[in-house]
């Protein structure tokens, strides 16, 4: 559906985006993940036809965007990043604009008024667009890229800056629409994209690095094994016992937990199984293992794998973060995943 | 393009800049109306459109300058541009919203004629003639006006922008034949080509063309071809910006 060849962006000097290439098919919800300056949002405007690329070809059910921009353009709805709403609009008027604009040929106040359903903003149709909160805005930023049913849907960070309902939100109606559109959805959050998307592209400084499905993601890098431990005791007195065991690669205190104990997140070397050796270490020195289990690897950690080393993040800072998604990822795994996952979302916009 | 066009039209409406930019061109051409014709006892109105001209130097910035510039800074253009029109009809669209705008304006003046009838007898097609050439002048100041908001995110740049170019424009052809006689002394092939060729640059001296009461096609072309070569940079700079 959607095919992208050699994908080469400069801005100047500055290369944007390096010789990317991938294709989407039809139907799939595809996601498009890096950190911010990765590249994501110069891809999709390439992508849209706002931007050209240096060099490479891209195309939209078999029309180029540069020789065929109109055509193309009709497959396409677009949500930038910041939604292209006009201020002195209501809501009602902006999607008949819209509607006008792209030529929609569906009966207008049917098709109007079910986009206006699905997105949930009929009751707020006749307001001023600069009136309405952020969340209502990127709605019906949302609804002016569903106009006209393009096949391709194409959302650049549609939930950033959202509430966690909000986002609950946006994401089913996102989730609803790939089962009739074919979907290319960018985000810096991983646990969005692994909820919403079947295969996910990971680029980094313009580059791309991993393109799979979010499973098979985590497989291709599971030889590392991560443990979250936690052990009664001073924390001092765990680290001295812990550090001569051979195999750990890392470890560090998360703090306190639970009365009189420390939480630890402890890695070790791939292909050794580091348990026995702890526990009889801990045991000689009397400190007591109260729980111990293996982490799965999340997608933040293969993205963190996969853009290490590329200079894309400073990595003591990156290490912090993990460490700190991952117990909260843990403490949290009993109760349900949707419950959750606004959880790591507010703290993630917290930390932006 | 009927869709920008409407927009656009409908945005003057909304935001105070259509009722700005009427109320001042109205109001100012009524007073230079009364002082030169009503005052002047004269039915001619060719003093009256060479100064109305003047008033066109300060309002056309007005008209113009959030075309583009309000798009880009906030980032509607994004809508536009990815949208299945050609980026033709979006500059045409806008343009033609413009021109309407300014088309009510100059409308809104020819009733002075009739006020003249109640106390003489104006010369009809010369007055026509000389709105015609009152409204092309104004179409080569917008379009200049929405080539420079294409070029600008500010609103203040594109308009300030516009109203240095026009004015430059306006007065340019009342200095010119001092100026070359000093560079290049009183008599000189150079200074007599130069003399032709800022003449005929002359805004002034091309709507002196329009209020003789002949229809010109030189005027005519002028400011039609020069109006399109500013639509035709809206477009080549739209163009351009997607390849930076």
């Amino acid at each position: 559906m959607v095919e992208i060849k050699n994908l080469t962006k400069k801005y100047g000097k500055h290369l944007a985006v390096d010789n990317i290439s991938f294709t989407v098919k039809k139907g799939e919800i595809l996601g498009f993940l890096g950190p911010n300056g990765a590249g994501k949002s110069t891809t999709m405007n390439i992508l849209t036809g706002y931007l050209s690329a240096t060099s490479g070809e891209v195309s939209v059910d078999g029309f180029n965007v540069l020789d065929n921009p109109v055509e193309a353009k009709k497959k396409i709805g677009y949500l930038p990043e910041q939604p292209p709403l006009y201020m002195d609009m209501t809501v009602w008027e902006y999607l008949d604009f819209v509607y006008d604009l792209k030529g929609v040929k569906e009966k207008r106040e049917e098709h109007i008024t079910k986009i206006c359903d699905t997105v949930k903003i009929t009751h707020v149709k006749d307001r001023l667009i600069s009136n309405l909160s952020k969340g209502y805005k990127q709605r019906v930023g949302l609804a002016q890229a569903m106009i006209g049913n393009p096949e391709v849907l194409i959302l650049d960070e549609p939930t950033v800056g959202l509430d966690p309902k909000q986002i609950i939100e946006i994401r089913s109606v996102i989730k609803q629409l790939g089962r009739e559109h074919t979907v290319i959805l960018s985000s810096h959050i991983l646990q969005e994209v692994n909820a919403l998307c079947e295969r996910v592209i990971i680029i980094n400084k313009g580059k791309l690095v991993a393109s799979d499905t979010p499973e098979s993601l985590a497989k291709s890098i599971s030889n590392v094994n991560k443990f979250q431990v936690r052990i009664a005791g001073e924390e001092r007195k765990v680290l001295d016992t812990l550090s001569p065991i051979k195999g750990i690669k890392y470890l560090k205190s998360l703090g306190r937990k639970e009365a009189n104990s420390i939480d630890f997140i402890l890695e070790a070397e791939p292909d050794t199984d580091v348990r026995i050796p702890m526990f009889y270490a801990l045991a000689e020195a009397k400190l007591p293992i109260l729980s111990l289990e293996t982490t799965e690897l999340t997608l933040e950690d293969i993205f963190l794998e996969v853009t290490k080393g590329q200079g894309g993040m400073v990595f003591e800072e990156t290490q912090e973060d993990e460490v700190e998604f991952v117990s909260q990822k843990a403490t949290k795994e009993e109760t349900s995943e949707e419950a959750a996952t606004p959880e790591n979302e507010t703290e993630e916009g917290a930390e932006k | 393009m009927i869709a920008i066009y409407k927009r656009e039209l409908k945005a003057y409406f909304k935001t105070p800049i259509g009722y700005i930019f009427l109320s001042a061109f109205i109001f100012f051409a009524s007073l230079l109306f009364v002082l030169i014709n009503l005052q002047g006892n004269s039915t001619d109105l060719s003093p009256l459109f060479s100064n109305v001209s003047l008033i066109f130097v300060f309002v056309i910035p007005v008209l113009t300058m959030r075309l583009f510039s309000e798009e880009r800074k906030s980032k509607t253009d994004q809508l536009l541009l990815t949208a299945p029109v050609r980026i033709t009809d979006i500059v045409f669209g806008k343009y033609l919203a413009a021109a309407t705008v300014l088309l009510v304006g100059v409308l809104v003046t020819m009733l002075f004629v009739p006020i003249m009838e109640l106390y003489g007898t104006p010369l009809i097609p010369q007055t026509v003639i000389g709105y015609l050439g009152l409204f092309l002048m104004g179409l080569f100041f917008v379009a200049i006006g929405m080539f420079m908001s294409s070029i600008t995110e500010s609103q203040v740049i594109a308009a300030v922008s516009t109203l240095g170019i026009i004015f430059f424009l306006w007065v340019f052809g009342g200095l010119n034949i001092r100026f070359v006689e000093v560079l290049t002394g009183p008599v000189s092939f150079l200074g007599t080509a130069l003399d032709w060729l800022m003449n005929f640059i002359s805004i002034q001296n091309r709507m002196y063309d329009f209020t003789l009461g002949t229809l010109n096609v030189v005027p005519v072309f002028y400011f039609v071809s020069l109006a399109g070569l500013f639509v035709f940079l809206t477009i080549r700079v739209i163009e351009r910006r997607r390849w930076k």
